[in-house]
């Protein structure tokens, strides 16, 4: 108990911290939303009687205390852009889009990445080893959105798998929308698996290496049940601490796969609302990000220490 | 095949491959071990002792040939040459291991009991419930209280001794016909030592297992073995009965191996007081999260006075964790968290630690090594350090060649040289050498030990000389301190001490002690029990729990540091303040 609240108040601090920084961060950018809406022609009149009707003449600091004393009673305010909606509606549209492509890749990830870097390790030193290794060394080098339009161009256009550019709101036909997120949460993942595997194949052939491998083998233990019942829990630990930075990676990873792929989800509603100088939903989006990648930071402290019996008790 | 045969190996030979061609690490190695026998095999590291477990429990590294000419076999059956599966089936079942480190021979996230159970489970077919059973039983048998809890727990939870007991158990519960323990009490203190070698003698009683008992310790073997076989460089050299070999050694190196401690005859001691320490307490800081901003400290050292004569060697024994190594930091400053008095005279102690492979600079050459402390005295010329160098490498007996060597191409023995030579090269004259021999070979260790005489007297050093060995520190010291959970419990000149020991701790130290003088009569049982009641502090002696006179007074009084009538013999128990 105590450790979660000691989590909670490191969260609370953590977003307060990003969301002072982004603050200052788009004040400092030249341009503003007055002049994205009215235009470059308008008139001095027009855009400082704008500027006034949306608050925009305070001093930062004022402003930054004023959006920080709604965003405690979670209003998060207006968006500039579309004035008809509130910050948290647009939010609550295209989050959901996001967090399943994300929770995709990661499932990707685990699915392809533990038989491959098991496989590797278990074959370490030989020919297939070593061609694993080449494969992931060049897919870990290609960056994400060129994978997709790479992905795009083979599945969607010559094999006509899926259909490119199109999408289904997951609030109508959820499966639709998975249907439509495979090949971008894919080319997220892609980069990432490489990764993945190469480090799980370290960490399983430096395990093989310890003492007790040697203890097991000399019970009688064969080869499979070595490393399915000795070393792999040994070897997770590690890649545990790994997958918290890729899922990171993966958030980072689909804001510009959004853009690839036509997807409207956070990604999309981020870089639009960053040109038009949105920043209500700025703040908003990327406090959302920060807390997510914190609390799956949480969560993997969690299975963590339920791997790792000796941090249990530490 | 004779009816008593178990394991016979004939002319094993096993090389590896390396740049210059094939090492052999194994030359024609034959010898027997009947059923029911305990036989011993003594060697130095790089002797092939090792080797010659692993190729008989099929754990030689892939890249190892063995010749084929060799024969291995277990009651009749050739071994080399089996099928994977076949051998699979001999492993923890008709051939069981124990290894030297119990720290990290175990699995560290996979329950106790699992892995205790575990030969059970890859060769019988008995259920669940019975294999817990078992398990159970089997780690009473070992000695281990309260196996219901700790079959759940995980081995960080373990001491080294515990961890052992664990091992022994997981060995011996599928009833093997032979265990082949490798080293099994080196990495333990003296006390678990004893308790751990009575255990294999237990088990070979009751069980009637055969064991081979790998050791480069001649006490440890001539404590359970019948029969001992001596290795030296891939060969056996000697082989017979132990009494046969320790009184009557044949073999050079053997004899060697038998006479190989070196005594400290002239006493260079001075009455002047070199380094006077009175009521040190020592901490370390404990250190809380960010958040939680608490800062604690535990104490290490309690009330803590000495003095270190001119001239002398002054020793300091205890168990691991007694506070040995914390008294050497802080007098050599490396612990500032302490209150009391340190007087050193202005000196600065030089350190020599245990570990000769990982405290010289991998990256430097020796020369720099060596001319390191001659620079921060404050020597600018050059050739002028050079030849200093040299003449120091002379005097712990190496080439002056060495100066352009890196560490790694040096032995453990001749590293430690150079950790002695840098630490007289400071030219200071007080040395404190933590544990400097222990991890030597016994052949080594004595060679050492001479240097360090030899040095001392030459030089007119005072050595601070730390270590669990008893009979080291009796043939090295003058005087001796005694330490318990940071406390001194007895100090004395060394032979009163070791003829006269008063507490009752120093007492079970040196009756688990397998000294080749003076044999003490061990009462096994007795300390076994006694070493299993270990628990929490009551407050009074912090020697209570474990102690085979314990009273009532004991558990609420601290007892007092307090003089025995006899000249700078001090003990700290209650029973002598009567």
């Amino acid at each position: 108990m105590k450790y979660l609240i000691k989590k909670f108040i490191a969260l609370i601090i953590t977003l307060l911290v990003i969301s002072m920084l982004t603050f200052i961060a788009f004040s400092l950018i030249p341009g503003d939303a007055v002049l994205s809406r009215l235009g470059i022609n308008a008139t001095p009149e027009a855009i400082a009687n704008m500027r006034a009707q949306m608050g925009l003449d305070d001093p930062v600091i004022i402003r930054y205390f004023r959006w920080l004393a709604g965003a405690l009673h979670g209003d998060f305010g207006q968006s500039m852009r579309y004035s008809t909606m509130t910050v948290s509606q647009l939010i609550s549209s295209r989050l959901p889009v996001t967090i399943i492509m994300a929770v995709m890749s990661l499932i990707i990830i685990a699915l392809i990445s533990l038989p491959l870097g098991m496989l590797s390790a278990r074959v370490s030193g030989k020919w297939l080893d070593g061609l694993i290794s080449q494969v992931t060394q060049v897919i870990m080098s290609i960056p994400s959105f060129f994978l997709g339009i790479l992905l795009t161009v083979v599945f969607g256009l010559i094999f006509k798998v899926f259909d490119v550019g199109g999408y289904v709101s997951p609030d109508k036909d959820f499966w639709g929308c998975v249907h439509f997120l495979i090949l971008p949460a894919t080319a997220v993942a892609l980069p990432r698996i490489a990764m993945v595997v190469k480090y799980l194949r370290n960490s399983v052939v430096t395990e093989m290496k310890k003492d007790y491998v040697r203890t097991a083998v000399s019970k009688g233990a064969g080869k499979r049940w070595v490393l399915y019942r000795h070393v792999l829990r040994n070897a997770l630990i590690p890649v545990i601490t790994f997958v918290a930075m890729v899922v990171a990676e993966i958030l980072a990873g689909s804001l510009v796969i959004e853009q690839v792929f036509n997807i409207p989800g956070m990604g999309r509603l981020l870089v639009s609302s960053i040109s038009t100088r949105d920043y209500p939903v700025v703040q908003a989006a990327v406090l959302y990000i920060t807390a997510i990648v914190v609390i799956i930071n949480f969560i993997v402290d969690a299975l963590y220490q339920v791997a790792d019996p000796r941090i249990r008790n530490a | 095949m004779e009816e008593n045969e178990l394991l016979k190996v004939r002319d094993l030979t096993i090389s590896f491959p390396t740049v210059s061609g094939m090492h052999t690490v194994l030359d024609h190695i034959s010898f027997d071990v009947k059923k029911g026998e305990i036989v011993g095999i003594v060697g130095e590291s790089g002797s092939g002792k090792s080797m010659t477990s692993l190729a008989v429990m099929d754990l030689l590294p892939d890249h190892a040939v063995v010749d084929p000419g060799s024969s291995i076999s277990l009651q009749g059956r050739q071994m080399l040459g089996m099928s994977e599966e076949e051998l699979r089936q001999i492993k923890g079942n008709e051939i069981s291991m124990v290894f030297q480190e119990p720290m990290t021979s175990l699995n560290p996230v996979m329950k106790i009991g699992r892995q205790v159970g575990e030969p059970l489970r890859l060769h019988t077919d008995l259920s669940e419930e019975e294999i817990n059973a078992r398990v159970i039983d089997e780690l009473g048998q070992v000695g281990l209280v309260g196996a219901e809890k700790l079959v759940e727990q995980y081995p960080h939870e373990f001491s080294g001794g515990m961890r052992q007991r664990v091992m022994i158990a997981m060995a011996i519960i599928n009833n093997p016909s032979l265990i082949i323990a490798d080293e099994p009490t080196t990495a333990l203190d003296v006390t678990v030592q004893a308790q751990i070698l009575n255990l294999f003698k237990k088990i070979h009683e009751e069980k009637g297992s055969s064991i081979l008992f790998i050791s480069h310790d001649l006490n440890v073997i001539r404590e359970v073995c019948q029969r001992v076989i001596v290795m030296y460089k891939g060969h056996i050299v000697e082989e017979g009965s132990v009494d046969q070999v320790m009184n009557h050694p044949r073999h050079e190196y053997t004899k060697t191996l038998v006479a190989s401690m070196p005594d400290n005859a002239a006493d260079t001691a001075s009455d002047k007081v070199l380094v006077h320490v009175d009521h040190l307490n020592v901490y370390y800081k404990l250190r809380g999260g960010i958040l939680s901003g608490k800062t604690g400290r535990s104490q290490i050292l309690k009330d803590v006075s000495f003095d270190i004569f001119d001239g002398e060697i002054f020793g300091v024994v205890g168990e691991s964790g007694c506070g040995k190594s914390t008294l050497a930091k802080a007098l050599a400053g490396l612990n500032k968290e302490y209150d009391g008095t340190i007087q050193t005279n202005g000196l600065r102690p030089q350190m020599v630690f245990q570990d000769p492979f990982s405290s010289l600079n991998p990256a430097r050459k020796i020369g720099w090594i060596m001319e390191e402390p001659l620079k921060l005295r404050g020597i600018r010329d050059k050739a002028q350090r050079k030849s200093m160098v040299n003449d120091c490498l002379q005097q712990i007996g190496l080439d002056p060649s060495f100066a352009d060597r890196y560490a790694n191409e040096l032995s453990g023995g001749q590293r430690q040289r150079i950790s002695i030579g840098t630490a007289i090269l400071r030219g200071e004259k007080f040395i404190i050498a933590d544990e400097a021999v222990s991890a030597l070979d016994v052949t080594v260790q004595s060679q050492i030990l001479k240097l360090l005489l030899r040095l001392q007297k030459e030089w007119g050093l005072t050595i601070m000389f730390i270590s669990h060995d008893l009979n080291v520190v009796r043939h090295m010291c003058r005087r001796v301190i005694v330490m318990y959970k940071g406390q001194i419990v007895e100090t004395a000149d060394v032979e009163e001490l070791y003829d006269h020991p008063r507490h009752p701790y120093t007492r079970m130290l040196f009756d688990s002690v397998l000294s080749d003088r003076k044999r003490h009569n061990v009462k096994f049982d007795s300390m076994n029990r006694l070493l299993f009641t270990a628990g929490a502090s009551t407050g009074g002696c912090p020697f209570y729990n474990r102690c085979f006179y314990r009273s009532d007074e004991c558990r609420k009084k601290e007892p007092e540091l307090l003089d025995t009538g006899k000249k700078g013999h001090k003990t700290r128990c209650c029973r002598l303040a009567k």
